[in-house]
């Protein structure tokens, strides 16, 4: 259709547009401020950039699942301060720091997100809820329930330091230039992220489970007629989401070691970012990591820039992913999104 | 966000026409429903908490009516409430999920507070002066919240962006550069809070009834205006004909003749224009100068469950905002005279949201509870 090609010539025309005009401002800003290149894409910076992804790339994967599967999950966001504020709670009133208290209230946040999942799923399985309304609620409840409890807690929204997780460091190899320190001076919680997403792929894409879960977006009547159950698939992938959300909420308070419950609380719309993350990356865990690495990439700019003694207010500095993420919807438009999302499915006994 | 626009409005069309199946009553009745029993499970989280859920649904009858000055006050809530509901309610009905309002709310009220800083000087004092001046900005915020409500509107009609994803970041963007700018460059030297100059003398809504220097009754006034307004463009013009349809019935819309494209773009300005007014409305009517809006209430997303609540509709939209307005305002009083964390409020209207999101689990709870012989 004229509309499609017309809309899609329109998308490559503006995505090169964008990409030369990032390009060209970058190099402007380069040669005008003689920013010291190799000081901001450090090895650090690339460490920094794994750690801030990993809570995208946890929910993102949880996200397409459900959305494979024919279940708009559009409230990661909710459950990732649900996983964030739970975590919390756990080491403040355990009160010992050890890393085993922290993978313990890690542990705790995926329990707690998964059971308010299951209510979740049932309002929009059985009650064939509104996706996006009821997905939006979970989110205002966490805005709300996540710096009450925190109140109840600490007198106050933010939580006083607790204990966070802590790199592991392999004798010997951890020395070794770049790789040594990816690779074995590394936060555990990103080597989990990274098994979680290869698990993720492994599944989706060559297992028969992985089948039925695209099958239950694409062609639920095909499914059900094969004599499997479309709504207990997905009930499995909408509780996988909630628990992928909890959980890196869960990573991102291991790794700040602090709940802050003002404004849109820490989790500051990483759940919606995770969404586009999935997105751009079509609906491949793999590619959803790899666009997490990016908006993670983009937040931890911030802090080069810092180091580098670059005046740019960090505040400003912080709103890059968000720009980001409205660039690459603008842009990406190649998504083609599984046909039955969103559509309650009934079974014709 | 695809080359497929049906998600998202193949949603609204089953909402839409679950609630064009819903009698009037059904509608009053899962509002009604939904608000009790999430203030149920409130008190119910209160007495989980430790605290006395009676003493608590006490206060927040007291803090709502329970004199001038609270009953006053939720008045000032109501009125925001009213206008942002509004902004919700007119993307909503179009098919349009414009979460956007906050940031909408908020670079409206700046362009309302600098417009009228920059021509201070220009301008003779007094009444006349106040008035041309306090009009300039109500007129700047109509702009500055259209403009930045149509940005998104483009981005989804003619590059597919969800608009749900793209108004949430823009709200982001909003709070940051504002902040920025408030806490930078706007902020006077010698301003011990982070804020803006304050706006001028004569500018302002005078309170005519109430003694409440923060709330006019012509502020009232002015949202119920645009209630009306609204409400008879949406039914009697052939553009608000011509939105509602695109919301309900997109194909059909199309077929008739709507450009669908300029629909949204039309409809997220028209509903970001409104979201202007509640910015200068807080600026002028409440706050009188502009502070971090990171601390300024969440009345765009409150507004989305006064619109849910209203199923969408501009003139439901006046009791909803009155039942948030004694919400958020019982909430100023909690916070003063109770060990209840105040954003327990906020939860309970998040509650609200998910049970109007799911009207099946009250049509169910009706046919079991009412009819009792049934079993489903």
């Amino acid at each position: 259709m004229s509309l499609a090609t017309g809309t899609s010539r329109r998308r490559l025309r503006l995505g090169g547009l964008a990409l030369l005009a990032a390009v060209a401002l970058a190099a402007v800003l380069v040669v005008r401020f003689d920013v010291p290149l190799e000081r901001i894409f450090t090895v650090g910076f690339l460490n920094r950039t794994l750690m801030l992804a990993s809570p995208i790339a946890l929910a993102a994967v949880g996200g397409l699942y459900a959305e494979k599967s024919g279940v708009f999950n559009i409230g990661l966001e909710g459950f990732m301060i649900f996983g964030a504020i739970t975590a919390a709670a756990t080491l403040s009133l355990v009160g010992a720091s050890s890393q085993l208290h922290v993978w313990l209230a890690i542990v705790a946040a995926v329990g707690v997100s998964l059971a308010l999942t299951a209510g979740y799923a049932v309002l929009l399985i059985r009650y064939k809820a509104d996706q996006i309304v009821a997905g939006l609620a979970v989110w205002f409840i966490g805005l709300g329930f996540a710096p009450f409890l925190a109140s109840l807690l600490w007198g106050t929204v933010r939580s006083p330091g607790l204990a966070s997780m802590n790199r592991y460091s392999v004798p010997y190899l951890a020395e070794v230039p770049v790789v040594g320190s990816i690779l074995f001076n590394q936060s555990p919680l990103v080597v989990l992220t990274l098994v979680v997403v290869v698990a993720a792929w492994v599944v989706l894409y060559r297992t028969r489970y992985g089948y039925w879960i695209q099958a239950a977006g694409e062609n639920p009547t095909a499914l059900d007629t094969a004599g499997i159950d479309v709504n207990r698939v997905r009930y499995a992938t909408v509780l996988f989401s909630g628990a992928m959300a909890g959980l890196g909420g869960a990573v991102l308070l291991a790794h700040a070691g602090t709940f802050i419950g003002t404004g849109d609380t820490m989790v500051d719309g990483r759940g919606w970012i995770a969404i586009v993350a999935y997105l751009f990356g079509n609906y491949n865990p793999i590619g959803a990591a790899l666009a997490a690495l990016l908006f993670g990439g983009l937040e931890g700019l911030q802090v080069q820039f810092q180091t580098v003694d670059i005046a740019v207010s960090g505040r400003l500095m912080g709103l890059l992913p968000y720009v980001g993420v409205i660039v690459v919807l603008t842009v990406w438009g190649k998504t083609r999104m599984p046909s039955s999302v969103g559509e309650p499915y009934e079974s014709e006994e | 966000m695809s080359d497929d626009p049906g998600r998202v409005r193949g949603a609204l069309d089953r909402v839409a026409a679950r609630l064009l199946d819903a009698s009037v009553y059904e509608r009053v009745g899962i509002a009604v429903g939904s608000t009790g029993l999430a203030l149920l499970i409130g008190l119910v989280v209160v007495a989980a908490a430790g605290h006395n859920p009676l003493l608590f649904a006490q206060q927040l009858v007291v803090g709502s009516v329970g004199s001038t000055g609270a009953f006053t006050r939720t008045l000032r809530f109501t009125t925001l409430f009213i206008l942002a509901g509004v902004a919700v309610a007119i993307a909503f009905r179009a098919g349009v999920f414009n979460i956007g309002v906050q940031g909408q709310l908020i670079v409206g009220g700046i362009a309302c507070v600098l417009s009228i800083l920059w021509l201070a000087p220009f301008v003779p004092n007094g009444t006349l002066g106040g008035v041309g001046l306090t009009l300039v900005g109500l007129l700047a915020a109509v702009v500055a919240g259209g403009l930045y409500a149509a940005l998104p509107g483009v981005l989804k009609a003619y590059y597919g962006a969800n608009e749900i994803i793209t108004t949430i970041m823009l709200n982001f963007i909003a709070i940051g550069i504002v902040g920025w700018a408030v806490d930078g460059p706007l902020r006077p030297e010698d301003a011990r809070s982070v804020r803006t100059e304050y706006l001028p003398e004569g500018v302002g809504l005078p309170s005519v009834v109430f003694s409440d220097p923060n709330f006019s009754i012509l502020g009232l006034g002015l949202a119920l205006g645009v209630v009306g307004v609204v409400a008879v463009g949406m039914t009697r013009t052939s553009f608000g004909y011509d939105m509602v349809t695109s919301g309900y019935q997109a194909s059909a819309a199309t077929f008739s003749g709507v450009d669908p494209q300029r629909t949204i773009v039309a409809t997220m300005t028209l509903s970001g224009m409104v979201a202007g007014l509640v910015g200068a409305v807080f600026a002028i009517m409440v706050q009188g100068y502009f502070i971090d809006p990171s601390g300024i209430g969440t009345y765009g997303f409150d507004a989305i469950a006064v619109s849910l609540l209203a199923a969408n509709n501009p003139v439901g939209v006046v009791p909803a905002s009155l039942l948030f307005g004694a919400l958020e305002s019982s909430g100023s009083h909690v916070q003063i005279h109770s060990d209840v964390p105040v954003q327990l409020i906020d939860g309970i209207v998040g509650i609200v949201v998910l049970f109007v999101a799911a009207p099946e689990l009250f049509r169910m709870l009706a046919k079991r509870t009412g009819l009792g012989g049934e079993k489903g």
